[in-house]
Parts: C-alpha cells; structure tokens; sequence
C-alpha cells in the first residue's frame, strides 16, 4: 500500500471517529517509558481503543513530562489534561483521605494491608469519584523502609542524621517533626546526589525504588520495619469520563480495573526480589527490638495526632480504619511483614 | 522522606535498551593465538545478512564451548565465548528461558575472562557493591578488554532477566565497570563503553534522577570514537535521548542517517545491518510515540 492511500485510510478512520464522538484521555504520569506501568497502561488503552471500535483513546505522557503530581492535578483542573497516574500523597491535595493507608507504621505487614483494603479500598474510590476522579483500583506501591549510611535501630539513632524528605510530604515531615529531628527537602531527582555529596544520609524508600533509582550503592543498612505503606492508582477526569456512552464507560472500567489488579498484584513480588536484592548488594539489614518498636509506635502515634489535627485525614474514616484492623489482629491471622 | 514513586517497576524498562548494545565487537577479535575462534568472529561480524547468522551461530557457539574446553584459561577465548554469547542471547534469541540460559553463559564466561586477566577481579561478582567498586579501581589498562567484555555480558544477563529486581540491581555495577573503562581506555571498541554509559543515562526521565544530558554527551563521544562507523550508536542515541527529551527532528535525523549510510564496515557489518531494522522501526512508530 502506498503512502498516499494509508494516508487516506489514516483520514478516514479519524472521521469515523470523529463522527462518533471520539474521547481522547491525555493522561500524565511520573513512570517512565517501558516500565510495567506504561505497559500495562498502553495495554489497557489497545484492548479499549479496539473494544470500543476507536470511539475512546488515550494519549499518555510518561516520564514526568507533564511535571509533578501537582502540576499534573493542576493540568487536569485547566483541561489540559484527563488524567493521571498519581501516588495516595499527590491525589491528598483533591481529597485528604486517599493517603489514609500511609499513616505512619499504620500496618505491620502485608497480611494486614490486605486485609484492610479487601474493606475498604472502594470507600476511597468513591470518596475519590464524588471529588472529580473516577479510579478503577488501587495499586500497591508497598511498605517504605529507611535506608541509611548508619544503622537506625531506634529513634534516638536519628539524632543529628540528615533524612530526606520529599518536597510537599506532610506525612514524613510529621514522623521527624515527632522525633525531634529536621529533614531535608529534595525533589526525588536529587536524591542520589544527596546521598553521595552527604547532604542526606537517611531515606525511605520500598524496595523497587531503591534499586531501580540506585539508592542503595550509596547507603550500608536497611531498617528491617515498614514504616509507611505506599501506593497509588491512575485516575480520569469524571466529567470527561462521564461524557463517554454507557457501554463505553463500562469497557474503560472493565479493562482498566483488570489493569489495576494486575499492576497491583505484581508489585508486592518485585517488592519482595528487590529487597532480596538489596541484601545481596551488601546492604546490611538491622533489625527493631521490641523495645525499640514501642518507642517508634509512641513517635507514630504524636504524628498521626499532628496530622489529625491539620485535616491530613478525617477521623471517621481512620477509625473505620483501626476497626478493620484490630479485627483482623484479634482473628489471630498472623503473618511476617 | 518516603520515596512516594508510583509502583512501576524498572524491569523491562531499565534493561530493554541494551538490546541492541551488542557492540561493535571488532576489539575483541585478537591478534592472539586462535585464529579459528577469531576469524569465525571476524566472519560473523561481517555478515551483511542476520539471518545467516540468527540460522548459523549456535554450531559456532557449541565451537567456541569446544575450544574454551580444550583451553579453559584462554582469556581471549573466554572473552570471545561471552561476546557471542551475548551477542547471540540479545539479538536473535526471543525465547526467555532461552535467552536467560544463554546470557547466564555469556556472563560466566565473562567473569571468568576477567579473572584470567587480573587476579584481583577473581570472585568480584561475589562482593558487596561497596567493595566491588574499590576492586574496579585496582584493574589497569591491560584488563580493559576482559573488563569490557564482562560488563557487556553482565548488561546482557541483566537485560534477559529484566523482570527480575535482582538482576536488575546489578545495573549498577555494569555502570561501574564501563565508567572505569572509559577511565582506562575510553577508546576500546570504538569507544563503545559510552554507548552503555549513554543508555544507562537516558533510562530514567529528569523527574526520576535521569541524565539525558550527559547521555547525550555519552553518545556524541562514541560516535566519535568510532568515525561515525557504528550506526547503533545513533539508533540507541535516537531511541533513548531523542525519545526521552520528545526531541522529534533530533530523534528523525538520526534514524534518516542511520538508513542513509552503508552498512558495510570491518567488523560492523552485521551490528549496522541490525541498526537499519531498527532505525525502519523507530520512524515508523515515531507518530505514534510523538502523538502527531
């Protein structure tokens, strides 16, 4: 076929859907190109684009291109963007309470993560959805744990260290704020360099991020404690959603949630090859004695109250929280972090 | 002070580019003393035709299996062991499992050419990253062509597990490794140790550490060190610095150079012939990826 009939074609198939009222979802993301994200993302929009006969498309830009959370949000409220995929902590800017998993040392291991979001990871997208942002399921990014050139058993280990936090993060500014300590703000970008020129000497991080983003050929120990429970999900502008027909709306909901489950599934195995890995790069694993852990729980509690108090998350929701907790805790299910 | 990354996973992402990094391989075809196992490279990459060699090259691994055997201490013959290895694993090997057997070989032979050329690398894979790093800097420039050629192995073996973050933690020792290369010798192998460097650079976006800059830099260096001769040099520099940065004409230009020059050159051939598929490739889903 010649240039000038696939041309032809090319304009044709855009008529077509065009006359049907095509949706095109420019959706931003901070995952590079190639990751398991965009290649389940780009998945998901092939199966839709030819469920749908090419009357919804999406048009993704990866790799922060459209700039930070923030900025992102910021492009979906202009109509510069329908979409994002974003972390709990970026989408708390739209509702407090989707960053209600990342309280400090909420969970003390994936069997209780489960647990609680079997109940109640649909309260968060409808809560999400009423703010404007129709989520098809969250993906886990898993626990965070510290890293550092020098062991950290206790807080009292944290004194005089130089922990990072990312610019904007109430919940890590909260933990060391509680612990007396004062970190220091970094756009993720710079961590690297941080830690290499000393300017930081503490980050917390889940395992994938720690090795895809090389962080650990700069520190020697590995906090052997979730610390917080990360994750995020990508969202489309409801309204642009909603101007979808019915049967569209429910291949997008179908085929994306499908997408969801499946990043959400496989990043608690990577999670687990990559904290293997970093024990196999030389990190040094150090552990949290129980009278330690009191002292860390005591340090978590005042941040979450800190937090309470400036509407970082409403009270109802985080008791429904503990509730689904301690009974999972009291069904003596018990399993290893 | 949390790390709040989107679940992605490096994976595929991290170690995919290296693909195409087979080399130009020229370097290791030593003047020493196997001429069977060096003009057997020579002749493999001179072949204008890939699938020839797709067909052809499993008698020659098989070969090189034989002559490693009869001379397991050979450095030259361990190290052509893991450039055809790799070479064959990341280029014609679609099959996973097969391709991770293959690389593992690559990488062992790589390892073990390294050992034979300096004691002091012997069991550096065993080593925490730390300690590995320090060992590096104790090799000199004689070890330079084991030290290329087990860094390109290992970028291979962890491209065939690029699912597995395991692996994937290695990358940082492959970076370890070509940039003491470029310290040594920056021009072996037509200067291919930044052609890795540039990929290792221009993996990550900005936002995330990544350095397209200096990627870029990384690749105008190795298309200078090699004349201009190796045309996959512009094919990864299009593919992951024009691609990352969404610089459209920078990113054209280069594949239309690619296509536009001859593939024949002295140990090339073949590499150059995989850089025009690849170049086709990347234009024609340039619209799509560019969204125009």
């Amino acid at each position: 076929m010649d240039g000038a009939r696939i041309a032809a074609v090319g304009v044709l198939v855009a008529l077509a859907a065009l006359s049907a009222g095509a949706e095109v979802f420019k959706v931003a993301t901070l995952a590079p190109e190639g990751s398991v994200w965009m290649e389940g993302v780009r998945r998901g929009a092939a199966e839709v684009a030819r469920r749908t006969a090419g009357r919804v498309s999406f048009r993704f830009f990866p790799g922060g291109t459209m700039g930070n959370d923030q900025s992102v949000l910021r492009k979906i409220r202009i109509g510069q963007l329908q979409g994002g995929a974003l972390t709990a902590g970026g989408l708390a800017a739209v509702w407090a309470d989707a960053q209600i998993y990342s309280m400090p040392l909420l969970f003390r291991s994936y069997a209780e993560v489960d647990a609680v979001r079997a109940q109640l990871d649909e309260r968060l997208l409808a809560g999400l959805a009423e703010r404007g942002f129709v989520s098809f399921g969250l993906v886990e990014g898993g626990f965070a744990y510290l890293l550092s050139t020098k062991p950290v058993r206790s807080f009292a280990d944290l004194a005089g260290r130089k922990p990072w936090v990312p610019e904007g993060d109430v919940v890590g500014q909260a933990i060391f704020a509680a612990a007396g300590v004062s970190p220091v703000a970094l756009p993720l970008a710079d961590v690297l360099t941080g830690l290499q020129t000393g300017l930081i000497d503490t980050v917390a991080s889940t395992p994938v991020g720690a090795v895809a983003l090389q962080w650990f050929t700069k520190t020697k120990y590995l906090t052997d404690y979730p610390l917080i429970y990360v994750y995020g999900t990508m969202v489309l502008e409801r309204t642009a959603f909603e101007r979808l027909p019915a049967e569209d709306r429910a291949v997008v909901r179908e085929v994306f949630a499908g997408v969801m489950r499946e990043l959400d599934r496989r990043t608690r195995a990577d999670n687990d090859a990559a904290k293997q890995a970093l024990l196999e790069q030389g990190l040094e694993a150090v552990t949290v004695a129980p009278e330690a852990a009191k002292q860390w729980e005591v340090v978590a509690a005042q941040a979450t109250a800190t937090l309470s108090a400036r509407g970082a998350y409403s009270a109802a929701l985080y008791e429904e929280v503990q509730r689904a907790l301690a009974a999972f805790r009291a069904s003596g299910v018990a399993a290893p972090p | 002070m949390v790390c709040r990354l989107h679940p992605w996973r490096g994976g595929r992402a991290l170690l995919a580019p290296l693909v195409a990094a087979l080399c130009g391989c020229s370097a290791f075809v030593s003047k020493a003393s196997w001429p069977l196992a060096d003009n057997l490279l020579a002749a493999i990459l001179d072949q204008p035709d890939p699938e020839t060699v797709r067909q052809g090259a499993p008698a020659y691994l098989l070969l090189v299996d034989g002559l490693i055997h009869g001379a397991p201490e050979s450095e030259a013959l361990l190290r052509a062991g893991a450039q055809l290895y790799a070479a064959y694993a990341s280029a014609f090997v679609t099959e996973p499992e097969r391709a991770r057997l293959l690389a593992a070989t690559a990488r062992t032979y790589g390892l073990r050419a390294l050992c034979r050329a300096s004691r002091r690398a012997c069991g550096i894979e065993q080593l925490p990253f730390d300690e590995f790093a320090a060992a590096l800097a104790r090799l000199r420039r004689a070890d330079v062509p084991a030290l290329h050629a087990a860094a390109a192995a290992w970028a291979g073996w962890i491209q065939a597990n690029s699912s597995d973050f395991r692996a994937v933690a290695d990358t940082a020792r492959v970076r370890a490794m070509m940039e003491r290369v470029v310290v040594l010798d920056e021009g072996w192998d037509g200067g291919s140790a930044h052609l890795y460097l540039g990929v290792l650079d221009t993996l990550l976006p900005p936002a995330l550490g990544g350095r397209p800059e200096e990627g870029k830099a990384h690749f105008q260096r190795a298309i200078a060190l090699s004349g201009g001769r190796n045309l996959m040099v512009k094919v990864l520099y299009a593919r992951h610095y024009a691609r990352l940065v969404f610089d459209r004409e920078e990113h054209d230009r280069l594949c239309r150079e690619v296509l536009a020059a001859s593939p024949a050159a002295p140990g090339l051939t073949l590499i150059n012939t995989l850089a025009q598929q690849q170049a086709r490739q990347l234009l024609a889903t340039a619209d799509e990826y560019f969204g125009e």
